[in-house]
């Protein structure tokens, strides 16, 4: 077939970078949703650990069993057990002084004042999603979460980028966009200045 | 939808269980053999200051807070160890507490004046939800603590 060599060359083919960037932003910020939400309000939780323990609840309450007379921590054990009316053995037993014994269950602590008998019963319940949440954002199973977790950390790098293109005109980038970006940036740039130089 | 719902609710159940019931590992992976009795180690803590030592013992105290630290019983009555990690290196489950721990670590004794040990008592009282009398500091002392590496807890 003959080739006409002396027409005028075709213009490049524009590349549709936005639509391509449109699509990304979308379909990632689909994917991300979920572990979006995991890590926000697990976020939100695990700030606060000065306040509460975010993953546990810790419920306490006191009985009375009256005084211990045994000598050993065998005969401790065996006599707190007939009073708490607890009829399997606990998993571990301790006796951090002279006058405590405590006993421990899945979950629940009995400490047991001997002279006394006063019992203080500490029983530790997960927090429902919360303590699920926490363990994947806190990357408590490790190996592969791990990689899932740097996953979704450049997910969010690129959701990141392509936000800031999705649209064009006075309410994109080179607009409004620029100004929320630089607002979005200043907040911890100024809190770190702050942070670092300020006594 | 539902189909979505069911593999996600099977997925999540399916994690649960598997981590319920097997022994976990916190930090770095346990390399020394043989271990060392926590009542040696309060007996002579210069002796073993500043050395990596392998511990047994049951998980007495976790730290409510932050999960930086839990307590590991001795082989003697009245006594018991500390076992300190990095905040947000290692961080304890709460329900630790009750189980045998095996544990590694380098020995650190140090003494403290009693302002410091005050102080130190009030912190860990805050944290716990507990009470501290200062008055039960009576001067300076040693306090023997493992700097925590890494830890089995079953």
């Amino acid at each position: 077939m003959a080739v006409d060599r002396t027409a005028s060359p075709s213009p490049p083919r524009k590349v549709k970078w936005r639509k391509w960037n449109n699509i990304l932003h979308r379909d990632i910020g689909y994917l991300v949703v979920a572990l979006t939400l995991v890590y926000g309000v697990s976020g939100i939780a695990v700030n606060h650990t000065a306040d509460w323990n975010p993953s546990y609840a810790v419920e306490k309450r006191a009985l009375e069993i009256g005084p211990l007379a045994g000598e050993t921590r065998d005969e401790l054990v065996r006599e707190a057990r007939e009073r708490l009316r607890l009829t399997d053995e606990p998993a571990n037993t301790f006796r951090p002084d002279p006058e405590t014994l405590q006993l421990f269950y899945t979950r629940l602590t009995y400490s047991i004042d001997i002279p006394t008998g006063k019992v203080l019963v500490e029983e530790v319940r997960p927090r429902r999603v919360l303590f699920e949440f926490n363990q994947l954002h806190l990357n408590a199973p490790k190996r592969v979460w791990t990689y899932i977790a740097d996953l979704y950390a450049a997910s969010l790098i690129v959701v990141a980028i392509t936000g800031m293109f999705v649209l064009k005109g006075k309410t994109g980038i080179t607009g409004r966009g620029a100004w929320l970006v630089g607002l979005g940036l200043a907040i911890p740039l100024l809190y770190w200045l702050v942070y670092m130089y300020l006594p | 939808m539902r189909f979505v719902l069911t593999i996600v609710a099977v997925l999540w159940c399916s994690a649960a269980i598997a981590v319920a019931g097997s022994p976990k590992n916190y930090g770095k992976a346990l390399t020394l053999k043989e271990t060392t009795k926590v009542s040696e180690i309060l007996a002579d803590p210069a002796k073993y200051n500043g050395k990596k030592v392998r511990v047994e013992g049951a998980v007495v105290e976790v730290c409510k807070k932050r999960g930086c630290w839990i307590t590991l019983s001795s082989d003697k009555e009245f006594e018991s160890i500390q076992f300190k990690v990095d905040d947000g290196v290692i961080v304890f489950p709460l329900d630790a507490k009750g189980k045998n721990a095996v544990a590694e670590g380098i020995v650190s004794a140090k003494t403290y004046s009693a302002e410091d040990l005050i102080k130190q008592g009030e912190h860990k009282a805050e944290e716990q939800g507990t009470t501290f009398d200062p008055s039960t500091v009576k001067g300076p002392k040693t306090v023997v603590r493992i700097m925590g590496e890494g830890a089995v807890i079953k």
